[in-house]
């Protein structure tokens, strides 16, 4: 009995190790970071890297599109381009050019739940890049001037884009049957006829609202002395009102389980084709992350499953991709798959539909596995390559419910992920109940 | 009570000076610190016994390593009836050998991680693979099984085949390459350059034998370089590529640099059709010398000071002051025989011609005065302040070592960059422009001819070419003549 007791111990002595060796192996986050926060609310996250005389500089707002109103569609991405029109001390245009003067790159992007505005220069003129934020964080000068050009820029956009990507239309209509709710499911570029109708005062109040420090993060990356640049930080933000009481945003009510399936008929597209779309459990949350190594299983590399089986082996699209999707508090599997005839449209399907009821009944083998973990640690490990991809993964870490803490955690979770757990994750969320398809025909 | 009231008032008042007082820093940029200091990754190469050159740059801080494996021969080595022959084979080496098929092959490079692509320019063809630490034996095996024994299919020339002239057909839709490849048609007359840009029609001459004559001329260990960044250093990579690669057979070749063609001289203007195309797209440009002359340089301060930023001539002028164009940049691009300079801007339709001239006006202009203190400084600062940021990704490090080396560069493009740039001054960037922009440019305009050609009317004579870069009519004056 000792004897078993004594190898049980020694059993579990090895598994821990094994735990304690894959934790050492496969670090979250293996660069060292600090953080703090101002009076103001303002977060703080600084990590030190030597490698190249540069610094980056991130500057993320919750301020996505899914903080609209309705009828007020296409105001975070304005306010985003507003931002380098002017404010105080800084004229129009003038934050890129002192940003280029030095060598730097500025540039800023709005995603559904934040938006991000950030450089990268020299480490000498770090000072330079945190009084170019502080000033539009603080004094954003707009007027009705500049949010009309705002506005026809933003239209200008939309009208590029319509005609670059002949399926936005479809695609868009689709998000709206996948996130049943206003917030997720419209659009960042906004409808057209709310952009014509925005005010001056939607924007400022926009601004006023979410453009405050206690709803936003900053993050420095680079060649930087860690006492300096809290000295630094402190002299340009600490003195920044605080904002008003953010309004409170509720998660949605989960969409009624039902298959959904409707048709888009538009004449611009050149083939037929569809958009599939799959619920699935929130970000962060136990099952997301089998999901999320499901994902490379099926949709990432050239070996994926779903592009192996439809584009090569069985001909039957023309073009497929796919992958998890998450705004904010919502997460999907989306597909979408090009095709030659209606018929195929059809086939294809069907073929998606064999294929997940084959995953569903057996376990994947574990060197699939291993190559959908290892192109999964690829583009994890990817988001930290430079300075200035770390900054944007650690500011979007500060405002994840995982947030800066549970860092060091994440990649060994997905790392664990076992085959048991990848056939229990597609029996609980790829069925048909959870799924949303949009079929786009030749009008 | 008085008392403490006036207490009260005054320490308040104090505050707010002080407060107003701190906010002084706002009104002007800050001064920056000197500038730091550059050390640039230490590159160290080696000789293998067949002729190939291996280059490493150690960075044991990263998880990744990114190889690049470059064949000293590009498109302008494709014989004169088989455009694209470069290209084409560069793609089939991923795709299989007699014993291991293309889709294997992909399996074995999701497996490590990696990341492989191919590009094809006039001078070399360049493979990289960027993977995961930890599987340099299995890349450089799956490298080993693409270079020494490529399968040329029938069946994988067939897919490929469809798969390049898809691609070609679908990047057809994007006006300025489209406008780019006129212009260097155009620049490339008569020059093996012109190989690089053919249309998809060219695609289905290619054969099996074609290929395989190819591969056998060019695709030699002494014809070729291999560079490696990452978590590891040049005694390693000596081993490791010599285990995987020693069996690769060296070949007597010479790599004559190819005749440096004339610049264009004459005024010439380019119509492209590009049919629903909402905008007119510009692209003016003409030739300039080599990457490796001293020229670059006052070069490249030059296309700052017109054109490298939103900050620059071209934008302020064309966007920002005259609300014409939605973009207007210049850009520099290097071969190893010349380069070229080319303008490119998307402006609205009906400011089509009014904008030729500014650019035109603007080109004229740099190459008459010269260019301000002001500028000049701006310009050397950007370019001496982004030169770290080229290399800041491992895999743009290896990449920008594979050009030094494939150019035979040296530390003129390397460690002493921000010297030569400190070193140009006002006469230099005078005496470049008047070399290189005064000679007349090729005008290339592309986009919807049933909204444009009514704007271009102005010009005295343009060329109407279809997308296979065959010229179908001339415009004199907007008439057909």
């Amino acid at each position: 009995m000792s004897k078993i007791c004594a190898g049980v111990w020694l059993f579990l002595f090895f598994l821990t190790s094994l735990g304690a060796f894959a934790d050492q192996e496969e670090p979250g986050f293996p660069f060292p970071w600090s953080r703090f926060t101002l009076k103001n609310g303002l977060e703080v996250v600084l990590s030190e890297d030597d490698t190249l005389p540069l610094v980056s500089v991130v500057l993320a707002y919750q301020a996505g599109s899914i903080y609209e109103q309705p009828g007020k569609t296409g105001l975070a991405f304005l306010l985003e381009n507003m931002m380098f029109m002017g404010s105080l001390n800084i004229g129009p245009m003038q934050h890129i050019g002192y940003v280029n003067r030095v060598g730097g790159e500025p540039n800023a992007s709005t995603t559904e739940d934040i938006t991000y505005f950030y450089e990268t220069v020299p480490s000498n003129q770090l000072a330079l890049v945190l009084w170019l934020e502080s000033d539009r964080m603080k004094t954003l000068e707009i007027d009705a001037a500049k949010a009309e050009r705002a506005k026809q820029s933003l239209l200008d956009e939309i009208t590029q884009r319509k005609t670059a990507e002949p399926y936005l239309d479809s695609l868009l209509a689709f998000d709206r049957l996948l996130y049943p709710d206003f917030a997720h499911g419209h659009s960042i570029l906004g409808r057209e006829e709310d952009i014509l109708r925005l005010e001056v005062e939607d924007v400022r109040a926009f601004y006023a609202t979410y453009y405050v420090p206690n709803n936003a993060a900053l993050v420095v990356v680079g060649k930087i002395d860690l006492a300096r640049t809290r000295e630094l930080v402190e002299k340009y933000f600490e003195t920044i009102a605080l904002g008003r009481k953010l309004p409170l945003f509720l998660p949605p009510r989960p969409p009624e389980k039902k298959e959904v399936v409707q048709a888009f008929q538009d004449s611009l597209v050149p083939s037929p084709a569809f958009h599939l779309g799959y619920r699935i459990a929130p970000p962060y949350s136990r099952d997301y992350y089998v999901l999320a190594v499901l994902d490379y299983l099926l949709f990432k590399g050239k070996s994926a499953r779903l592009y192996r089986k439809l584009v090569k082996k069985e001909g039957l699209a023309l073009y497929v991709a796919g992958g998890i999707e998450k705004r904010k508090d919502v997460a999907v599997i989306k597909l979408f798959a090009m095709n030659n005839n209606e018929t195929m449209v059809e086939l294809c399907q069907k073929s998606i539909i064999s294929e997940f009821s084959k995953l569903r009944t057996s376990d994947i083998s574990s060197e699939e596995l291993a190559k959908a973990k290892s192109l999964f640690k690829r583009d994890y490990i990817n988001r930290l390559a430079s300075p200035m991809e770390r900054a944007m993964f650690l500011a979007e870490m500060v405002f994840s419910p995982v947030g800066l803490d549970g860092l060091p955690g994440q990649l060994p979770r997905y790392m664990r992920v076992n085959p048991y757990e990848v056939r229990m994750a597609i029996n609980r969320y790829l069925v048909p109940e959870s799924s949303v398809t949009l079929n786009v025909k030749l009008k | 009570m008085k008392k403490v009231s006036w207490v009260c008032i005054w320490a308040l008042l104090s505050l707010g000076s002080a407060l107003a007082q701190q906010e002084r820093f706002r009104k002007s940029p800050p001064i920056p610190d000197p500038l730091p200091l550059l050390e640039l990754p230490k590159i160290e190469s080696a000789r293998l016994v067949n002729g190939l050159t291996l280059a490493v740059a150690s960075r044991p801080d990263q998880p990744f390593i990114s190889l690049e494996l470059v064949i000293l021969a590009g498109e302008s080595q494709s014989p004169q009836s088989l455009p694209g022959l470069a290209s084409f084979t560069a793609e089939m080496l991923s795709r299989g050998t007699p014993l291991v098929s293309a889709a294997d092959m992909e399996e074995r490079i999701d497996a490590i991680g990696g990341d492989f692509s191919t590009t094809t320019t006039p001078d070399f063809s360049r493979f990289s693979l960027h993977f995961l630490d930890g599987f340099l034996d299995q890349a450089l095996e799956t490298l080993s099984l693409m270079v020494l024994q490529p399968g040329f299919s029938d069946r994988e020339i067939v897919a490929l085949k469809r798969t390049q002239f898809y691609e070609l057909r679908q990047k057809q839709r994007d006006p300025e390459f489209v406008g780019r490849r006129q212009l260097l048609r155009i620049l490339f007359k008569e020059h093996p350059y012109r190989q690089s840009f053919y249309s998809e029609d060219v695609i289905k001459n290619l054969t099996r034998k074609d290929i395989q004559v190819f591969y056998d001329l060019y695709y030699r260990p002494n014809n070729a370089l291999v560079v490696l960044a990452g978590n590891l250093n040049l005694a390693i990579a000596v081993r490791r590529v010599s285990h995987f690669l020693n069996t690769w057979p060296a070949r007597d070749m010479e790599r004559p640099l190819l005749p440096s063609p004339q610049a264009n001289a004459e005024e010439r203007f380019c119509f492209v059709d590009l049919p629903q195309a909402k905008e007119a797209t510009l692209v003016i440009g003409n030739l300039i010398s080599p990457l490796a002359e001293p020229d670059y340089f006052p070069l490249a301060v030059l296309n700052q000071v017109l054109g490298g930023t939103p900050f620059s001539r071209l934008f302020m002028n064309l966007r920002e002051a005259k609300e014409y164009a939605y973009s207007a940049f210049s850009r520099l691009y290097h071969f190893r025989s010349c380069g070229y300079y080319a303008v490119t801007a998307a402006v609205i339709p009906s400011a089509s011609s009014a904008s030729i001239r500014e650019i035109l006006r603007e080109l004229d202009r740099i190459s008459r005065e010269k260019v301000s203190n002001f500028e000049l400084e701006q310009a050397k600062s950007y370019l001496m302040g982004y030169f770290p940021l080229r290399i800041v990704r491992l895999d743009e490090l290896s990449r920008r070592i594979s050009e030094l080396l494939a150019f035979s560069l040296g530390e003129a493009q390397w460690s002493g960059f921000n010297d030569n740039i400190t070193l140009v001054d006002a006469d230099r960037i005078f005496e470049v422009a008047q070399r290189y922009l005064l000679p007349k440019p090729v005008v290339v305009i592309v986009g919807d001819k049933d909204l444009l050609l009514d704007h271009l009317r102005d010009l005295e004579r343009l060329e109407v070419y279809d997308l296979k870069g065959v010229l179908l009519y001339a415009l004199v004056k907007g008439v057909e003549g």
